[in-house]
Order: structure tokens, then C-alpha cells, then sequence
């Protein structure tokens, strides 16, 4: 066994290398670095200053902050909802159509997520095909402006996010077993109360995968605000990105990141101390 | 299965290595301003030198400025704006200019636009465009046109107009429209600045710069806040888009060639420089990009039709609206602050 | 028995979201198609962009450089990926827990977050060890190698992922018989471990290849000058608006790609599942 415990070792200790050096370090290197001050000419100062954090309390920063949590919050509750139905769908068609439709959801998933922004920056043109059967409807006047907005961005964040939520809800519901669904509605259940209360809580691991890998990203979220956002519709990625390569500040870019961080490990710590809390409680049961 | 897989993998390498050896070729880089070098002169500037030219893009001298700063080695020539380049020289990223090297130079600069250049002596930039910053917009669009910054209050082009991503040049609009100094450096003049903009911004549509010229072509922006020879080459596709100088004013800059201090191939950079100042291929660039260079044997040889374009060949009393961008030294932090403030609101 | 009625709701919502996934893409298939240079209204049909596609050196330029990139950190983070999943497969140490997390959360990571922190780190390094280098003659800066690393990073996890759930999947009892007949420990991984995880090692390494292929935020960030891949080379010309009757058509082949390669690899997929079974 020792011997197995060597090779471990071994085989091991690459990865973790690597991992180390390049993944745990340039993140323990961001909190650091936000507390070095900046020289004016981009680079990175000498000595220790907490004044970068005291910047972070500047007014116009919670409404950056408020901003990207609810854009955050509202694309991944709109792509958990539609994807619920869509798993739904998916796991009780044929296989044959199921394969199909599958293929159409993934093909998005794996096209150049540029080129899907892209699309709906050509979508969304002022002269387009749509805004002309919009104006044609009565739905927007010729005034109106589709694009570089709030809510283009957030329209953009469903779309390019959508089927990352598809798929784990999909693979929780396809291990559900459908017959349960018929034999409460057998019993008296309505369709509803029998989806709700029998279907829901068989796939809520798959749920809770999915709201982590939009929420995480939609956090994080630069190019789509960059690219079909206005002037007042900037996130905290931006606001990221602006700091490195236009105003050259690496410190106040690193105690963005950091929050940034903060903000999305926060859930995930959360999460994994209730499950550590819950395995605890059943186990003393 | 299996080998069809190892078997297309090996392929997929062995078609990566043909394609990417086998080019011992000189590679000169340059980071440019977008659509601000001909192709076809590039092209015969490799054929002549035997070697490949690679362009990076940027949009403001800021961001040029920050790629550079994070380590971005490799670029050969830059091209920064007169004030820029100062403070870039003062920080040691460019190299000293061998005018040795650049016959086509000494012979050919117009000494009517030494005022306008920072580097007189050409220590370390060589100049190759003035460009003038103005309002550019399609008068079909947009009724009761007047010549003022005041245009991006207009509600008829609410979300229809786009002004610069560049903290100087946008802040420097709102100086003018107040009547200030564009290289103002008082703290209360520029912060009534910083709230002209933030007006202006609830109208806009974007912080932009080479996209809106696309966006005015297209009918997506009817007014913008660009740059001359860019107008040019957007009224080349689309004739109706007009350029004009606010009456508040505009602003003028140089944009120069400069050889970073990390530069390779430094001879390279010097043949491309002076290759530029060559009066046939100057002037090929001007009639392709609209800008003026300032070449007296290369202007002769523009072709009338761009010669005859006011925006081009800009009337002196326009001219004389125009400031020069200047280099601010520490207080350009001031400039940095505001934009901020700007952009957070 | 009474007769139980599905709903058709979901059915609805499915077809909804298939037609707000694919209009935009349509459109820009429907654009590639338009005459006009900026498309702005239909100027007749033409396949020029199609052939100006093919004829542009910078996207073949931009093309090999991003296959360089994605064969050579697909090669290394499938390695090393593969490996640290075994690993932690066998691993009964303490510092399990440590290392899968270091595994794991670089999947949840913003790339943002990936990107920011790796030029912080080349940043550092590179100021500290410049001087010492510079008089070797040698140069530090962003460049390939800095790409390459950032993308052998993030490609890692995943395939550690992928094949940690194909070990789970099949029985550790295989092995065991394998080694109770006295198999030697490396006989029994080239025989028997590894052909059992082959599969996972090939989706990981696909996945993997996907990834760098497409990425275009962390890239960005680590990049040095001239090092244009073919989503950076994408951004510069929708953020510039630069070739965008060429992008149409550029859209248009990756789509298409895009569904030959999924389609594929589902047939691929449904065909191990069968065989198993």
C-alpha cells in the first residue's frame, strides 16, 4: 500500500503543481495586489495602502455592483425557468426526437460565443428585419432603440447562457422516473400540483448546478455589456477590464476582482456548509 | 474509431507545423489606430523588404498606452499621439529616432507644421497624420442641423449618436462648448465638464470609435464624434455623411510614428517610416485613408478628388477653430479621475 | 383508467426557445448572403463574402494560430488533466479535499477572474525576474507561451472532471481481479484502466480543445502583440466594425462546423452507449 500511496505521489503532484502555480497563487496575488498602490504612470507601487479598498466605497460603485447582481439574478432565474419545461419536454419525447432536439440546444452551447453576440447585435439593429415588425405591430415606435441598453444585455446573457442551464436540468430529469407523475395525477393529483410537488423535487440537484453555472459567469460577464451594452449599462467585469487595459490601474483592478470573487465564492462556501450541516444532522438521526 | 481519431490528430498537427514553419521571413508589428494604413501600401512595403507586417488595432492612446505598460513586448512602431508619445519617451518606452535613417524625411516635412508637433527635433516620434476632431453626421437624418457640441442634447438623436471613448477628446468638447481652454487644469472647469458629459451621455447611444463609423454608414447613428479622415472614408461608401467643426471649436492632433524601446528590428522600423515619407506611397495612403500627411512632394500627388474635399483640404478658418491636444504631465490624472467619473455615474 | 392528459405547455415553451435561440443565427445566415457591404437593406444575392472569406489571410493567419494554441494545451491538459484524475480517483490522503477543490473551482471561476489573475502573475513574475534575465540577452513578455499557460489551466479541470465521472462509472472490481491475477500495477493501467477510461479521456480532451478554441477573455488578457486568434481576431472586427459582410459568412462555416462536430460526436456518443449495453 505504501507503494500505491507513492505512485499516487507521483502522478499526482504535476497537476497540483500546476494548479498551485497558476491557479491558487495569481488568485491569492489579486487580494494582494489590491493593496498596493498604484504609480501614476500604470505600474505597480511600492509599499502597502488600504486607500484602493476606501475607493471601492465611492458612490457610483454600489450602483455597478447592484446592477450586475440583479442582471445577474433575473438571466439565471429566466434560464432556470424556461430550461425546467424544456428538460421536461426533452426527457419524456422518443429518443430518436429527443436526439434532435438535443442537438438543436447543444449546437448554440458550442457555437463561438462572439458570433452569438454577434448575431444579435445584427438582430437587434435599429433598421433591422425585427424592429421593422416590431414598428409594423405596434410594439416599438420608430424611436425606439433596441439596442446598447440594460435590457439588450440582459436579453444577450439569457440567450448565450441558456444552454448551459438546459443541460444539467436535463440530465436530473432524464433519471426521473415518469410513471411517479402519473400515479399522483392517478390519485387526484392535478397536472400542476403532481409537476410541482413530485417532478421539481427530484431534479432540484440539477437545478441548483444549473443556477450555478449561469449565476457564476453572468457575474462575471464583460464582453456582452461591452458589446451591446450603452454608456449606464456597465457591469463590474467591465469595469474590470476598463481598469487594465484602459486606465492601467492593476490595484483597483485586482480589489474589483477580489469583491468579485468574494461574490461568487460566497454562494458556493454557503451551499457546501448547509450540505455539511445536513449530512451531519442525518447522520446523528 | 480509435485510429481514425490518433489518425486525424497527427494530421491536424502535421498541417499546423507545414503552415506555421517554414517562414523565416522579418516580421515588423505595429499597433495602430484602426483603418489608419493603407493595405495596398503595407502590402508593397512587404514585397520591396521582404518581410511580413503585422498591425494591432487600438482605439484610444490610453489603451495603447495600458497594453504596452502590461507587458505587451514585440510591437515595433506605435503610432501615439504627439502628447502621448511625451510622456510615453519620459518613461523610456521609445527608442531614440536615427534621422540618418529617413532621408525621405529630412527632404519632405512641412515645416508649416512644426507649431502643431510636441517633438520638433524629432528625437523620438516622426510625425505622420494631423487629424482634426469633429461632429460627423448624415444630413438626411438629422433636421435643423447646427454646427455645436450642444447637437448631443438633441432628443430627435436620442440613442441615434455616439461620442469618443477618449478621456481627452470628449472631456476636452465639453471644455470648448463651456469656453474653456481644451488643456484645462482647473479642477472646477473640468468638473463642469464632467457634468456636461453626463448630460450628453443620457442621450448617447455609446462611448465609441471605429464602430460608430460603421453604425453612421449604415443608418444605425445619424451624428458622431469623430475623427476627419475617418469621415472620409465613411462619406466614401455613404456620400451624404457630412464633417464639420463646431463653432465651440475641435480639437487637432498629431499622431506619430515612434520605435519602442523594445523594438527587435529597428532598422526594419526606420525603412517602414521612411518608406512612408516615399511621395508616391504617402501619397496612396492619404487618397486611401483621408488624412493629411505632412509631406510637401507627397501632397502634390494626391488625386484632385480628395484634394477638392473640404474635410480633406480643411479651410484655414476651420483650422484655426481647432486646439492642440497638449501633453499634461501629472495633471493628466485629473483627466483619468473625471473620465471616471464619467463612466461609474 | 382515466385517461391522463399532458400538458402541452412544455412542448410550447420548447419550440418558443428553439426559435429564440436560432433567429438571430438565421439572420446572420440570411445577411451573409446580402451584396451590400454593410447590410444595411438587400442589395441582391451574392456569394462574394463566401470567397473574400477564403481569400483573407488575416483569418487563416488567425486560424492556424488558434489551432497551435488549442492542439498543444489540448495535449498537455489532457496529460496532466487525465492524470490528476486518477489520482484523485485512488487518493485516501487528507489533501484530497485541497486538491479537488483546487480541481474544481476553476470550472465555476468567471473568466474574467482567470484572466486578471494570470497577467497579475506574469506581471510579477516578469518584474522580477527581467533584471536578472536581461543580461542573458533573454526577454520576458506576454506572448504564446503566456496564452498557452492560461489555457492549459482552465482546460485541466475539465478534463480531470469528465474523467473522474468515467472512473466513478465503471467498477473498481476490474482492476482489483486484474491485480489479485497478479498483474503488474502499469500492466494493469495499460490493459485494463485505460481502455476503460479512453472514452472519457477523448470527450475530455475534445471538451478541452473546444475551450481553448473558443476562448477569447482569458486570451486577451495574457496576450502580447500580434497575437491575434481567431475570436480575438472576431472581437477586433465587431468592436471595430470592421469586415462585418465577411463575419456573416465567417458565422455561417462555424455554424455549420459547429453541427457536423456535435452531430458527430452524439453519433459517436449513442454508438459506446449501445455497445455497452
Amino acid at each position: 500500500m505504501k507503494l500505491r500511496k507513492f505512485v499516487n505521489w507521483i502522478i499526482g503532484a504535476p497537476s497540483f503543481v500546476w494548479l498551485v502555480v497558476f491557479y491558487a497563487i495569481p488568485m491569492l496575488l489579486v487580494f494582494l495586489i489590491a493593496f498596493k498602490p498604484v504609480d501614476p504612470f500604470g505600474g505597480i507601487g511600492k509599499g502597502f495602502t488600504m486607500k484602493t479598498w476606501f475607493d471601492l466605497g465611492n458612490p457610483s460603485y454600489p450602483s455597478i455592483i447592484w446592477r450586475t447582481l440583479w442582471q445577474g439574478v433575473v438571466s439565471t432565474a429566466v434560464c432556470v425557468a424556461l430550461s425546467v419545461p424544456i428538460s421536461y419536454q426533452l426527457s419524456r419525447m422518443n429518443s430518436k426526437l429527443k436526439n434532435v432536439f438535443l442537438l438543436l440546444i447543444i449546437v448554440p452551447f458550442w457555437t463561438n460565443f462572439l458570433i452569438r453576440i454577434y448575431a444579435w447585435k445584427m438582430f437587434l439593429h435599429p433598421d433591422g428585419a425585427f424592429k421593422h415588425l416590431l414598428v409594423f405591430i405596434g410594439l416599438a415606435q420608430e424611436s425606439t432603440t433596441l439596442l446598447y441598453n440594460q435590457w439588450a444585455v440582459l436579453v444577450v446573457m439569457i440567450y448565450t447562457y441558456l444552454p448551459f442551464a438546459v443541460l444539467p436540468i436535463y440530465t436530473a430529469a432524464e433519471k426521473f422516473d415518469f410513471s411517479l407523475l402519473d400515479a399522483a395525477k392517478d390519485l387526484g393529483a392535478s397536472s400542476f400540483y403532481a409537476f410541482r410537488r413530485v417532478f421539481l423535487p427530484s431534479i432540484s440537484k440539477g437545478i441548483g448546478t444549473a443556477i450555478m453555472v449561469v449565476l457564476i459567469p453572468a457575474l462575471g460577464a464583460y464582453l456582452i455589456p461591452d458589446l451591446v451594452g450603452g454608456p449606464t449599462s456597465e457591469l463590474i467585469g467591465d469595469k474590470i477590464a476598463q481598469r487594465v487595459f484602459v486606465d492601467r490601474n492593476l490595484p483597483h483592478a485586482s480589489a474589483l476582482s477580489a469583491l468579485l470573487m468574494f461574490v461568487v465564492f460566497l454562494p458556493l462556501v454557503l451551499t457546501s456548509w448547509i450540505k455539511k450541516i445536513q449530512q451531519k444532522k442525518q447522520k446523528s438521526e | 474509431m480509435k485510429h481514425t481519431l490518433v489518425s486525424c490528430a497527427f494530421a491536424l498537427i502535421a498541417v499546423v507545423c507545414l503552415v506555421s514553419c517554414g517562414k523565416p521571413k522579418q516580421t515588423l508589428h505595429i499597433y495602430n489606430w484602426g483603418d489608419y494604413l493603407a493595405d495596398s501600401v503595407v502590402e508593397k512595403f512587404e514585397k520591396e523588404f521582404n518581410c511580413e507586417v503585422k498591425i494591432d488595432v487600438f482605439d484610444s492612446n490610453e489603451a495603447m498606452y495600458a497594453k504596452l505598460k502590461a507587458g505587451a513586448g514585440g510591437y515595433d512602431i506605435i503610432v501615439p499621439s504627439s502628447y502621448m508619445a511625451k510622456t510615453m519617451y519620459e518613461q523610456g518606452m521609445l527608442a531614440d529616432i536615427d534621422m540618418s535613417l529617413l532621408p525621405n524625411v529630412s527632404g519632405n516635412f512641412d515645416k508649416s507644421y512644426e507649431n502643431l508637433v510636441i517633438d520638433k527635433e524629432m528625437k523620438y516620434t516622426v510625425p505622420y497624420f494631423v487629424s482634426f476632431t469633429g461632429i460627423g453626421y448624415d444630413p438626411e437624418k438629422v433636421k435643423n442641423f447646427e454646427p455645436s457640441w450642444r447637437m448631443f442634447e438633441k432628443p430627435e438623436i436620442a440613442k441615434r449618436c455616439s461620442l469618443l471613448n477618449d478621456q481627452r477628446e470628449t472631456i476636452g468638447a465639453a471644455l470648448l462648448t463651456l469656453g474653456y481652454d481644451v488643456n484645462s487644469t482647473d479642477q472646477k472647469q473640468i468638473d463642469e465638464a464632467v457634468a456636461l458629459v453626463n448630460v450628453w451621455k443620457k442621450n448617447i447611444a455609446k462611448f465609441e470609435v471605429d464602430d460608430a463609423k460603421r453604425a453612421l454608414a449604415t443608418g444605425e447613428f445619424y451624428l458622431i464624434h469623430n475623427y476627419s479622415g475617418d469621415m472620409i472614408q465613411v462619406s466614401m461608401e455613404k456620400p451624404a455623411i457630412k464633417f464639420i467643426i463646431p463653432k465651440e471649436g475641435g480639437t487637432v492632433t498629431f499622431d506619430c510614428f515612434a520605435i519602442t524601446s523594445s523594438s527587435q528590428n529597428s532598422k526594419l522600423a526606420h525603412d517602414f517610416i521612411n518608406f512612408m515619407y516615399r511621395p508616391d506611397i504617402s501619397a496612396e495612403n492619404m487618397d486611401e485613408i483621408g488624412y493629411v500627411s505632412p509631406n510637401t512632394a507627397a501632397v502634390a500627388l494626391v488625386s484632385d478628388e480628395m484634394k477638392n474635399n473640404p474635410v480633406f483640404n480643411l479651410p484655414a478658418e476651420e483650422r484655426a477653430k481647432c486646439k492642440p491636444l497638449l501633453d499634461l504631465g501629472a495633471d493628466n490624472e485629473k483627466y483619468t479621475k473625471a473620465w471616471d467619473k464619467i463612466r461609474e455615474e | 383508467m382515466k385517461v391522463i392528459r399532458h400538458s402541452r405547455i412544455p412542448f410550447i415553451v420548447t419550440l418558443l426557445t428553439l426559435v429564440f435561440l436560432y433567429t438571430p443565427l438565421v439572420l446572420v445566415a440570411i445577411a451573409s448572403f446580402n451584396a451590400s457591404k454593410y447590410g444595411g437593406s438587400w442589395a441582391g444575392f451574392s456569394m462574394k463574402w463566401y470567397i473574400k472569406l477564403f481569400h483573407e489571410p488575416d483569418i487563416w493567419n488567425a486560424l492556424v494560430k488558434t489551432l497551435v494554441i488549442a492542439v498543444i494545451s489540448t495535449a498537455i491538459s489532457t496529460v496532466l488533466g487525465t492524470l490528476s484524475a486518477l489520482a484523485l480517483h485512488r487518493s485516501t490522503s487528507k489533501l484530497k479535499a485541497i486538491y479537488y477543490a483546487l480541481v474544481h473551482t476553476p470550472l465555476v471561476v468567471p473568466d474574467i477572474l482567470q484572466g486578471i489573475s494570470l497577467l497579475l502573475l506574469f506581471v510579477t513574475i516578469f518584474s522580477v525576474c527581467s533584471p536578472l534575465l536581461a543580461p542573458l540577452g533573454i526577454k520576458m513578455e506576454l506572448g504564446l507561451t503566456t496564452i498557452i499557460i492560461a489555457h492549459i489551466t482552465f482546460c485541466m479541470s475539465y478534463v480531470t472532471m469528465v474523467v473522474l465521472e468515467r472512473l466513478h462509472e465503471f467498477d473498481n472490481s476490474l482492476i482489483e481481479a486484474a491485480q489479485d491475477l497478479g498483474a503488474s500495477g502499469l500492466y494493469t493501467f495499460f490493459r485494463v484502466t485505460l481502455p476503460l477510461i479512453l472514452p472519457g479521456i477523448i470527450a475530455g480532451a475534445l471538451f478541452a480543445f473546444m475551450l481553448s478554441f473558443d476562448d477569447f477573455v482569458i486570451t486577451f488578457f495574457v496576450k502580447g502583440a500580434g497575437d491575434t486568434t481567431l475570436p480575438v481576431y472576431i472581437q477586433s472586427a465587431i468592436r471595430h466594425g470592421k469586415n462585418t459582410a465577411v463575419l456573416n459568412a465567417l458565422s455561417v462555416v462555424f455554424l455549420i462546423l459547429t453541427f457536423i462536430i456535435v452531430f458527430s460526436g452524439q453519433k459517436l456518443l449513442t454508438m459506446k452507449t449501445e455497445e455497452h449495453k
